[in-house]
């Protein structure tokens, strides 16, 4: 469900995409997922994947000359210009009236000229390396000037930030634009951790790319497997025995734990919390354990296989897992009072990197940024997959739009996660999970999407098989590229003391994303729950 | 291995920690391992946000051409004597990613390895250990380094 064939598209003019796409959006699709671009020998296929808030998907198709333009849609939904970008760098197509399309997005500025795009069939990987890393110009021209300077007061300075910095795990480069301690635009630059997955995925295996597209994040990268696994397994037209649907989900809930508690230990360590860091953190090697108990493996737990999983759980393991959880789940919920009622916490956090659902919407946001404004886009909601609709569970929104409502949704969602676990443990089905021989074979001619809802927010796959053993194209669209461009906008307005806490707000993942970019906020700021509302709901026994 | 450990408590080794694009993997264990249950801080083996105050570079990922260029000039900021680690199959060789388009090939490509930490990600056991060997190597470097000095001034 989750995944589905593309059967069908709106075939339309290159010409007509900005109009065409005016009329889908007011028809309520307004979501735009992704543009994938498709090398179909002399054209390059658009393929613009949209979806509603209700979960129904529509997919319009266009083509275009090798090295043509078309006409941009960034003025129907602004959130688009980072596709387009990234559409541009990998493919060379020129989007009309799109302002970014001089900058690279992912590609070092090195990239030879005499070499086709990356992602189209002639491009040979070994000789680009080859000449990429001859080349004597530098990879990142950080000192080129910005766009539209003149819109900029003469006392405005450009601050550069990163790529490596103190206060960046990952390595991303932003141009901050300050006019004294407020950033006027922040210009982001991303790309350092960009390994061109999408292009190895062509040229290996189903089997072996579930490993390789398992190592685009070492966070999440149990959605990614599976996502692609799921729209495999929809091209093969295979049923999954329900056991291994089960455990497929009671690994995921347990990433998501694990990627939320992070997250949460890296926003205390960037406000100067260090206590709440080693505290978070040191809960969430229980569940590293867990994690480690299931697969064998800490990080990538590589559970998913197509047609099943790569082991089974047994039940004096589920047992284990259980009781683990329910002891986690006291754990965090007391940390979670502590930390949420916290006079310095509430200080340091709310107001800060203020945004609202209309800005959101706009840029296509999706995951708790979204939720945090009361939009509750949940694809385990809208499109359930794995056993989701088999659990009770709520999607958890609040209305803040800012960093304390973030983290107040991602706490609520590590307690919805262990109550989806326990439900998981008590229903799990008796089956056969692993299949008897890994898939080897070739799949059949066609096209599907798949979605999941990743701990960071919506995870989209695209993959199109060629009767042959290897896909002929697999597309990725990782929640923080669509994200990325949030933080960009908070950031406008903030302070530079800030900027580390804007920016991991979103909970980027760079390795997943590798592309960014600006925004526009006022900063005040309204808080709707208050500590009173939490010791409220604390004297009555957790909350929930 | 408590012996060994011990033996570098009696200098406090820094570490600078540099994701050459990895996949998040390794340096979340990495930090794992800075943290409470692992807690490196007790050998006194701590985190800098600065090259210059470091003894150690921890590199993980494969690096690509655009972090190639950070990772030398990060290296030549860290003062003499250095070490690097090369943290995780990708660092070590380039990994999963060999091929690719934008991957140099492990961090041996780019500048002197001393450790090679292979595990895709190492368990913070592993890094733990890895340190405990240390000790050892920036020794040797050191007198390494004052010999060359001696012999300089000899000549």
């Amino acid at each position: 469900m989750g995944a589905r064939k593309i059967e069908e598209y709106l075939e339309v003019e290159a010409q007509d995409i900005p109009s065409k796409v005016s009329e889908i959006t007011s028809k309520g699709y307004q979501h735009l997922v992704t543009i994938t671009g498709l090398d179909e020998g002399e054209n390059i296929g658009l393929i613009y994947h949209f979806s509603k808030p209700s979960g129904e998907t529509i997919h319009i198709k266009t083509s275009v000359k090798k090295h043509g333009s078309l006409p941009s849609i960034v003025d129907v939904i602004r959130g688009a210009y980072i596709y387009e970008m990234e559409v541009h760098d990998m493919f060379g197509i020129i989007f009309d009236n799109n302002q970014w399309m001089k900058y690279k997005l992912l590609l070092p500025d090195c990239y030879p000229l005499d070499e086709p795009p990356p992602l189209w069939k002639e491009a040979d990987p070994d000789k680009i390396r080859k000449k990429l890393y001859e080349a004597t110009s530098a990879a990142c021209t950080l000192t080129e000037p910005i766009s539209g300077t003149s819109m900029f007061s003469p006392e405005s300075v450009v601050v550069p930030f990163g790529p490596y910095h103190p206060a960046l795990k990952e390595p991303e480069h932003f141009r901050l634009v300050v006019e004294g301690e407020r950033i006027v635009q922040a210009i982001p630059r991303i790309g350092f951790v960009h390994r061109g997955i999408e292009k190895a995925a062509e040229r290996r295996s189903f089997l072996r790319d579930i490993f390789l597209l398992e190592r685009i994040c070492g966070i999440c990268s149990m959605h990614h497997s599976w996502t692609f696994v799921e729209a495999v397994e929809k091209l093969l037209g295979l049923e999954i025995d329900k056991r291994a649907v089960y455990i497929r989900t009671l690994v995921a809930e347990l990433e998501r734990i694990h990627s939320h508690s992070l997250w949460l230990g890296l926003v205390g360590y960037w406000m100067g919390f260090e206590t709440m860091f080693m505290w978070v953190w040191s809960i969430r090697e229980n569940i590293m354990d867990l994690l480690e108990l299931i697969a064998g493996n800490r990080v990538h737990k590589s559970i998913v296989t197509i047609g099943g999983v790569r082991r089974d759980v047994s039940d004096e393991k589920l047992g284990r897992i259980k009781e683990k959880v329910a002891s986690f789940e006291k754990r965090f919920t007391e940390v979670m009072d502590d930390i949420l009622t916290l006079d310095e916490f509430i200080a340091r956090t709310s107001g800060i990197g203020k945004y609202n659902l209309d800005t959101a919407r706009k840029l296509c946001v999706v995951g708790p940024p979204r939720r945090a404004v009361g939009d509750g886009y949940d694809i385990r909601k809208i499109e359930p997959y794995g056993a989701y609709e088999e659990v009770d569970y709520s999607v958890i929104t609040d209305m803040g739009g800012d960093v304390y409502s973030l983290v107040k949704v991602r706490m609520l969602e590590i307690l919805e996660s262990t109550r989806i676990i326990q439900q998981i443990i008590e229903k799990m089905p008796s089956g056969n999970p692993v299949p008897k021989r890994a898939f080897m074979g070739t799949v059949p001619k066609g096209e599907a999407y798949a979605r999941t809802e990743a701990p960071r927010g919506e995870l989209f796959y695209y993959v199109s098989a060629d009767n042959k053993h290897n896909p002929s194209r697999v597309k990725v669209r990782t929640p923080t590229l669509a994200n990325i461009t949030l933080a960009a906008e908070a950031l406008k307005g903030q302070t530079l003391s800030d900027v580390p806490l804007v920016i991991t707000m979103i909970d980027p993942c760079f390795s997943c994303m590798d592309r960014v970019l600006v925004i526009d906020r006022s900063s005040k700021s309204s808080r709707v729950l208050d500590e009173r509302y939490f010791r409220r709901i604390r004297r009555k026994g957790g909350i929930r | 291995m408590a012996e060994k450990l011990g033996k570098i408590g009696r200098k406090s080794i820094w570490l600078f920690h540099f994701n050459a694009s990895g996949c998040n993997g390794c340096d979340i264990e990495f930090a794992a391992s800075v943290t409470s249950r692992y807690d490196l801080e007790r050998f006194g083996i701590q985190l800098v946000p600065s090259p210059r105050h470091a003894d150690v570079l921890v590199v993980t990922g494969a690096v690509n051409r655009l972090t190639r260029d950070s990772l030398k000039m990060i290296y030549d900021q860290i003062p003499e004597p250095k070490v690097v680690i090369a943290l995780g199959s990708c660092a070590c060789s380039g990994g999963i990613f060999n091929g690719c388009y934008n991957v140099a090939g492990g961090v041996d490509k780019v500048i002197p390895v001393d450790i090679y930490i292979p595990g895709c990600p190492p368990k913070p056991d592993a890094i733990v250990e890895a340190l405990a060997k240390l000790a050892g190597i920036l020794e040797k470097k050191k007198k390494n380094l004052k010999g060359e000095k001696n012999g300089s001034k000899k000549d």
